[in-house]
């Protein structure tokens, strides 16, 4: 009697494999995206996949050097700045450029921070760090950055850093009554 | 079974007789109806195994990774997702060192310079889901924070501490995991949350009318987890056991041998 070797069942074998083998990869990166990003309910678990999966797309363009911002984003919160609805623009500015990588775009956040803390008594000493934070980044992104904004009287991270260390600093001049005729920058 | 006859069976070997030249030829010229196939169950329950080994048991593993960290907030019910503590870690590699020092698992039954490439890969895969699944019924049965958390850890370490020592069988082995994950179970799920207060009360509130549970619930730092929980880490350790169930010891030359559990 013969006992035939059947090629299917090696076949099938080698399918079975590689199919297991996917679907473990698959599940596991499911699993690790649902611990890492927490989701409160099953709703919420498509939006922070989403989420996830734009930041991905986002650092793949930064490892492959080919990141650029949102330019329609960008205008949005540029309109938003020129209104003075500084909120928004950040939201839309951090939005344009979600791995805060552009110079210009961080000297936006952070003049954004500057005139929205700017008081004519007082300023606001939690935006003004914010904004020298901002500031940071922005040289250590381009050093040698000038804003070509014509409407910014502040246009070097130099001149608005200068100008935030000045306002969170308490000086014989803050008690100087000239001050309260004196223009936001 | 007559000479005519060809069966077909899921074996790789090919074993067979010397015929005649005289027979090869009866055997051509011998008309088709006389011929006869011979279906066998054998390759069918062959791709049955590879399927359960390499897909089902994965996804039983798996569902107990995913659930295992598992809690539904007292309050509205929300998703809580809790990453397994350094300790479930080292329990679930103590425990990996248990299942081979048994023999439940054998190492060289599932890693071997025979076996391709993709076996020995998709292999690693699944005991690595094994080692995720174990790692994450550990999350699903320790406290997770305070007194109980380090009392049971101590339990636990001690147990499998000893358990490492003696001499096991895999019968033994299975019985005594299934003792061990039930009596956490209890201690958790039911003596633990039956002392937790409720979240939705105020301070005063529970004061008042649940004075002992407050006590316990600030005393022992217990969490206030929904009833849903229990629940969900039932099935997780059922289905824990079930995967352990479905494990081979070996997929070496694909024994049929079976963990006399």
């Amino acid at each position: 009697m013969l006992y035939a070797s059947d090629p299917i069942i090696t076949m099938n074998e080698k399918y079975i494999q590689t199919i297991g083998l996917a679907l473990i990869v698959t599940y596991g990166a499911f699993i690790i995206f649902l611990y890492a990003a927490e989701p409160r309910s099953i709703e919420e678990i498509s939006l922070k996949a989403r989420t996830t999966v734009e930041d991905a797309v986002s650092r793949g363009q930064v490892i492959a050097g080919t990141y650029e911002i949102d330019q329609a984003k960008f205008n949005e919160a540029l309109r938003a700045f020129r209104q003075d609805n500084f909120v928004a623009a950040r939201d839309s500015f951090e939005r344009a450029d979600p791995e805060r990588r552009d110079p210009r775009t961080q000297f936006y956040i952070a003049y954004s921070f500057y005139r929205q803390g700017w008081g004519r008594v007082s300023n606001d000493d939690a935006l003004f760090k914010l904004a020298l934070e901002s500031v940071e980044r922005v040289v250590l992104l381009n050093r040698d950055f000038r804003s070509d904004d014509t409407n910014l009287q502040l246009r070097t991270p130099a001149e608005l850093r200068s100008e935030l260390q000045e306002g969170l600093e308490v000086t014989v001049d803050d008690f100087n009554p000239l001050r309260l005729i004196r223009e936001r920058k | 079974m007559t000479e005519n006859e060809v069966e077909h069976v899921g074996f790789a070997d090919v074993t067979g007789e010397l015929v005649e030249e005289s027979s090869v030829e009866d055997l051509a010229v011998s008309k088709a109806a006389e011929i006869k196939v011979v279906r066998s169950d054998v390759g069918r329950s062959v791709n049955q195994k590879y399927v359960v080994r390499y897909v089902v048991l994965p996804v039983v593993l798996l569902t107990v990774t995913m659930l295992g960290g598992l809690r539904l907030n007292a309050g509205d019910s929300s998703l809580i997702f809790l990453k397994p503590a350094l300790l479930a870690l080292i329990f679930a590699a103590i425990l990996l060192a248990l299942f081979f020092r048994s023999g439940m698992i054998r190492l060289d039954g599932w890693f071997a310079e025979d076996f391709s490439m993709l076996k020995n890969t998709a292999n690693a895969a699944v005991l690595l889901s094994l080692f995720a699944a174990t790692t994450q019924l550990f999350n699903s049965l320790l406290p997770e924070q305070g007194l109980p958390f380090w009392i049971i850890c101590f339990c636990f370490f001690w147990t499998l501490w000893n358990n490492l020592f003696a001499d096991f069988d895999t019968k033994k082995l299975f019985r005594s995991l299934g003792g061990l994950f039930g009596l956490a179970f209890v201690a958790k799920y039911l003596i633990l949350a039956n002392l937790t207060a409720p979240a939705n009360e105020s301070w005063i509130q529970g004061i008042l009318e649940n004075p002992t549970k407050e006590a316990f619930t600030w005393l022992l730092d217990l969490p206030r987890f929904a009833a849903g929980t229990g629940y969900i880490q039932f099935f997780v350790a059922a289905l824990y056991m079930l995967g352990l169930f479905l494990f081979p010891a070996s997929t070496a030359g694909d024994s049929t041998e079976k963990h006399d559990r």
